[in-house]
């Protein structure tokens, strides 16, 4: 009777071994073929904008950025892509977006006093002012690269919260940045939102539904040939 | 039976389309544009190591605080003959252009303005096969502005002052010359 017992004590414990090593390999298996996406998409953007810097791309599966850790991005020019960021991912463009933001702020930590330092330092004393620059090259890069534009207009809508008001923060407000991306689209790559593949997207339907007092800033902007920066708000 | 499944799809159709708001703005302003989409090089080789400066200045001196604006195209020339294996691919004099991409502002504690130039056309050399941006930088103060922050730290607020410092704008002068590369066996 002990035996038995004993056996199948043994058994149970093999099985859930194995089923933990199951697990396992398909959780490994499901970050590999996340890395290998985003790998693939990032160095397509790298080289058809012709980056001649070195920046890597590590898929986090458990991590969360966190506000005390250093930015590797412009430390060790090492994008991480956490999970909470991946997940909101629907496509290529989508994913071309969030890279493309982060490899425009990676590339700024290359140039100038100390190999980048100095830069990099200017990057974090002013984050507003470089988040707005990181959108408007992301749009470059994801251009360059064959990846459509309107896709950071929708990925942003989706994650980036709105603040109460940015006077005192160190971000701008998410409808500001929103509406300067689809202006600097509109003025130099129109051909996307004439040609929106986009139009009928929820998500882009929901920035079209939140944005109009912004769009119809640019639009007295268009009409009166202006060229003066527009405060959005 | 039929008839009746067509109805309610031709309904279901429709009532969708009745519901996406459409971009007006868009669509009434860039109607009668011919837009084509923007060129992307799908394929590429850099295999090659060979690469020849091109020196350009600007014709006209430009301010970027007043004179320049995003998606403006700046005139240059040729200022040295561009040669590759004794061969003169564009000739001194010849006029270029190239497209203000992005322009960043000075700010405060001494950073600098700089203007991000692109889509760059020199003569008859191809565009994929010149540098694909050229970052121009203002006076960069920070590097005065930080330790002096750091030094008047224990005095306050005195050290906050040095907030105001703001940096320098770009300036394109004729006789300043840029130098972007020419890569002629890069795919």
């Amino acid at each position: 009777m002990k035996i038995r017992k004993i056996i199948l004590l043994c058994l149970m414990v093999i099985v859930s071994s194995i089923q933990i090593s199951i697990a396992s390999e398909s959780s490994a298996e499901r970050a590999n073929s996340i890395q290998t996406r985003i790998n693939s998409v990032a160095f397509d953007i790298l080289n058809r904008n012709k980056i001649e810097k070195r920046i890597v791309f590590v898929y986090d599966e458990d991590g969360k950025k966190n506000l005390l850790t250093s930015d590797k991005t412009l430390t060790k020019r090492e994008v991480i892509v956490y999970d909470d960021m991946y997940k909101a991912v629907e496509n290529d463009d989508e994913l071309a977006a969030m890279l493309a933001r982060e490899i425009s702020f990676a590339i700024r930590s290359f140039d100038g006093v100390c190999n980048g330092f100095l830069r990099s330092l200017q990057v974090k004393a002013a984050p507003k002012k470089y988040e707005i620059v990181a959108d408007k090259r992301a749009v470059d890069y994801m251009v360059n690269a064959g990846y459509d534009p309107v896709a950071l207009i929708i990925y942003i809508q989706k994650t980036a919260p709105q603040l109460r008001f940015d006077m005192i923060s160190a971000h701008n407000l998410t409808s500001k940045r929103l509406a300067v991306i689809y202006e600097y689209i509109y003025t130099k790559y129109p051909y996307f939102l004439k040609n929106n593949q986009y139009i009928n997207n929820k998500y882009y339907q929901n920035f079209l539904l939140t944005s109009s007092a912004n769009r119809k800033m640019l639009e007295y902007k268009v009409k009166s040939n202006s060229k003066e920066k527009l405060d959005y708000e | 039976m039929n008839k009746s499944l067509y109805v309610l799809l031709f309904f279901l159709i429709s009532g969708g389309s009745v519901f996406a708001i459409q971009d007006n703005f868009v669509n009434t302003s860039l109607a009668d544009k011919n837009l084509e989409r923007p060129y992307y090089q799908e394929k590429y080789n850099y295999e090659d190591t060979a690469s020849v400066p091109v020196k350009l200045a600007v014709t006209n001196r430009v301010k970027s605080e007043k004179d320049l604006y995003e998606g403006q195209e700046l005139e240059f020339r040729v200022t040295e003959n561009v040669v590759y294996n004794h061969k003169i691919l564009v000739r001194s004099g010849t006029s270029a252009t190239a497209r203000v991409e992005t322009i960043i502002a000075n700010g405060m504690n001494g950073i600098p303005a700089s203007v991000i130039l692109g889509d760059f056309k020199v003569g008859d050399l191809e565009s994929s096969r010149l540098t694909m941006e050229y970052e121009k930088y203002g006076m960069d103060l920070s590097l005065f502005v930080y330790p002096l922050k750091w030094l008047l730290t224990p005095l306050p607020p005195t050290g906050s002052c040095t907030n105001f410092i703001k940096g320098g704008h770009v300036k394109f002068k004729e006789n300043k010359e840029i130098t972007i590369y020419y890569h002629p066996n890069w795919l």
